[in-house]
């Protein structure tokens, strides 16, 4: 980032409807600014976004909330904006492995709590989660960085006396496991240089 | 983020269609271990085994656990032992095989092959000392398995030794009579057979091969099975094209799994990645069945016209499928045909729809031979003989392995029921017919010529 400008970090959740995003980068763009980050997705209808953006240094977090929120019909859409901070952006801790968390079951209160408070407990940064409903069956779909030092049969154990009273059957694979099943590409460059983790 | 589907896709592979990594098989040359003496070697056999294999199950274990993939069965295949028997007599070569029996049995897995001879053009003193060992051998061990290769593409058939092997078939069924010839499930008789085929009980470390390195088998029969049934239910007029499109798709997913367990087996082991094998094999278990994916397909009963074609149609649609997968498929590659080891297949039989004749034919499009049938225990020598003679020819002729494995039961008859339980399962004695026939033409012996086709240079 160049010197005289100033970078934010920008949500906004909204019902989703066509040409959000069209709206959202209109009135950036208005402001000067360059996005060089976005994230987004819809559940439950609902649209959400975040974006970095990089515009002048004069320009306040209000100016561009304001900005953002005059681009939708009034009470449409939340805008939050914040100056961006550079230790949100540290890297996963370099001693971990990726796993997928799966459970699937009868859904009922209780089940994300258990989880996520177990994940949390043993150091386990949750890096994407996806819940979907079919029925009164609910799936949970979670992408988590796991420090190393763990030792993932304790972890699997752990997860299933939390969630199988519950009616859930869970799973906790390494990712890698599912990138052979629906990547094309090579499986030697995953193995490689692992030694003997 | 993936696709959750794709993710919960591969999780259903794996919680409720089978998916498994059959074999772990770690290949090690024995060769080094010839000593001055039949009990020296026998020592060395057991060394070398314990050193090299030693962390094989751990480490399988600690791979199944990180990607929460059941590696079913850890397993040994050794160079050909005849090879250790040059100037030994059948004492030693006992000795041998229990060497290497307690040897597999400290490191932790359940099966040894490479109890082996190579003796399609002829027969050392060492490989006949091997052959004739067998009865002893398989009856006085656990985990030993032996095959023989009587034939191949450019050796043609030595029908000597297929003479020999069947007499021998016999006694090894007598040896075992109080297992009903269960020792006979141990022993495979081959033409062309793979150096690198990591199944049991035909495996078997080959020349060319590393001095140690991990070879793979991985199955999922229930997850093909699932596949074409979700097709038909989608879609009930599907075609044929459209079965085999599936079948490939879903031997792409199946192979990549097995490489990627077997690479980092070896990877873990600091030893050389050899082949996947990525035969379709069955267990006795209802939805691990490869007669079931024929079922599914829409064939109401097995041994019906139309039975060949789809053994065809499966075996090529998971080679594409698996060759697309990985550079370093190898091994047998293609779908199994164990009638004691697949319930859909055994019930065939017993109900009179399929016959050893048809199964015969089926063998000539896929990667194995007559497998695991039980057949009266009073079958003459050259009924065996001439069995094993018509697969080394279907095999010999197409440039293909095939493999004889079958099971006189002492004291059985057609129609009676046999069982050995887990893995191995139980089927009907299958019936033989015109078991004398053959004899003259088989006891003339000799040697088959190899065919034009294998003249390649």
């Amino acid at each position: 980032m160049s010197a005289g400008r100033k970078r934010f970090v920008l949500s906004v959740l909204v019902p989703d409807r066509v040409g959000i995003l069209r709206d959202i980068s209109t009135a950036v763009a208005g402001l000067g600014a360059n996005i060089d980050g976005i994230s987004q997705t819809v559940a439950a209808g609902y649209f959400t976004v975040i974006l970095t953006v990089t515009l002048d240094k004069s320009t306040s977090a209000e100016t561009v909330r304001q900005a953002v929120t005059d681009a939708f019909p009034p009470g449409e859409a939340s805008v939050i904006v914040r100056d961006y901070e550079r230790r949100a952006a540290r890297v996963s801790h370099p001693d971990t492995d990726r796993y997928v968390f799966t459970a699937t079951g009868a859904d009922r209160r209780g089940i994300l709590k258990a989880v996520t408070t177990y994940l949390a407990d043993k150091g386990i940064n949750i890096e994407d989660w996806y819940v979907s409903f079919d029925g009164e069956n609910v799936t949970h779909v979670g992408e988590v960085s796991v420090p190393s030092i763990l030792d993932i049969q304790q972890v699997q154990s752990d997860l299933q006396q939390r969630l199988n009273p519950l009616g859930m059957t869970v799973g906790f694979q390494h990712e890698n496991i599912f990138r052979v099943t629906h990547e094309v590409g090579a499986v030697r460059p995953l193995i490689v240089g692992r030694g003997n983790a | 983020m993936r696709e959750t589907s794709d993710i919960m896709a591969t999780v259903r592979m794996l919680q409720e269609e089978n998916l498994d990594v059959r074999t772990v098989t770690m290949g090690i040359n024995l060769n080094s271990c010839m000593a001055a003496t039949g009990e020296q070697t026998a020592l060395q056999v057991g060394e070398k085994i314990r050193l090299k294999a030693g962390s094989l199950v751990r480490v399988c274990d600690q791979c199944s656990t990180r990607y929460g993939l059941p590696i079913v069965n850890k397993r040994l295949a050794v160079s050909p032992v005849s090879i250790l028997l040059e100037g030994r007599g059948r004492a030693e070569a006992l000795e041998i095989a229990r060497a290497m029996d307690e040897a597999a049995a400290e490191v932790g897995v359940n099966l040894i092959g490479g109890f082996t001879a190579l003796v399609q053009k002829g027969m050392t003193p060492g490989e006949r000392t091997l052959i004739e060992s067998l009865p002893a051998v398989l009856s006085g061990t656990g985990r030993v398995c032996a095959s023989v290769q009587v034939g191949s593409t450019k050796a043609g058939m030595n029908v000597d030794a297929v003479k020999l092997i069947a007499s021998t078939i016999l006694r090894i069924a007598e040896a075992t009579r109080e297992q009903k010839g269960f020792g006979c499930a141990k022993f495979v008789v081959f033409a062309n057979m793979p150096e690198d085929n990591p199944f049991m009980a035909g495996a078997y470390l080959g020349a060319g091969e590393p001095d140690c390195v991990i070879n793979v088998g991985v199955s999922g029969p229930g997850v093909v099975k699932r596949a074409v049934e979700r097709l038909v239910a989608g879609r009930p007029d599907c075609t044929l094209d459209d079965i085999a499109e599936e079948i490939k798709h879903t031997a792409f997913r199946v192979t990549r799994v097995g490489e990627l367990i077997g690479r980092e087996v070896a990877e873990r082991l600091g030893i050389q990645f050899g082949v996947l094998d990525l035969s379709l094999a069955p267990t006795p278990r209802v939805g691990d069945s490869v007669g079931e994916i024929y079922q599914a397909m829409g064939l109401e009963k097995l041994g019906a016209p139309g039975t060949t074609a789809a053994v065809s149609l499966l075996n090529d649609a998971v080679k594409k499928g698996g060759a697309f997968a990985s550079s370093s498929v190898g091994g047998l590659s293609g779908a199994f045909l164990p009638v004691m080891e697949d319930h859909a297949l055994a019930q065939a039989v017993r109900e009179g729809t399929l016959s050893l004749e048809k199964l015969e034919a089926m063998t000539a499009v896929c990667s194995v031979g007559l497998d695991m049938i039980p057949v009266p225990g009073d079958v003459p020598a050259e009924a065996l003989a001439g069995m094993i003679m018509d697969e080394a020819a279907i095999g010999i002729a197409n440039a293909k392995t095939t493999a004889v494995r079958l099971i006189p039961v002492p004291g059985g008859k057609a129609g009676d029921e046999v069982s050995f339980g887990g893995l191995f399962g139980s089927a009907t004695i299958a019936g033989v017919r015109c078991p004398a026939g053959g004899a003259a033409f088989v006891n003339r012996g000799g040697h088959i010529p190899a065919p034009l086709r294998g003249l390649t240079n």
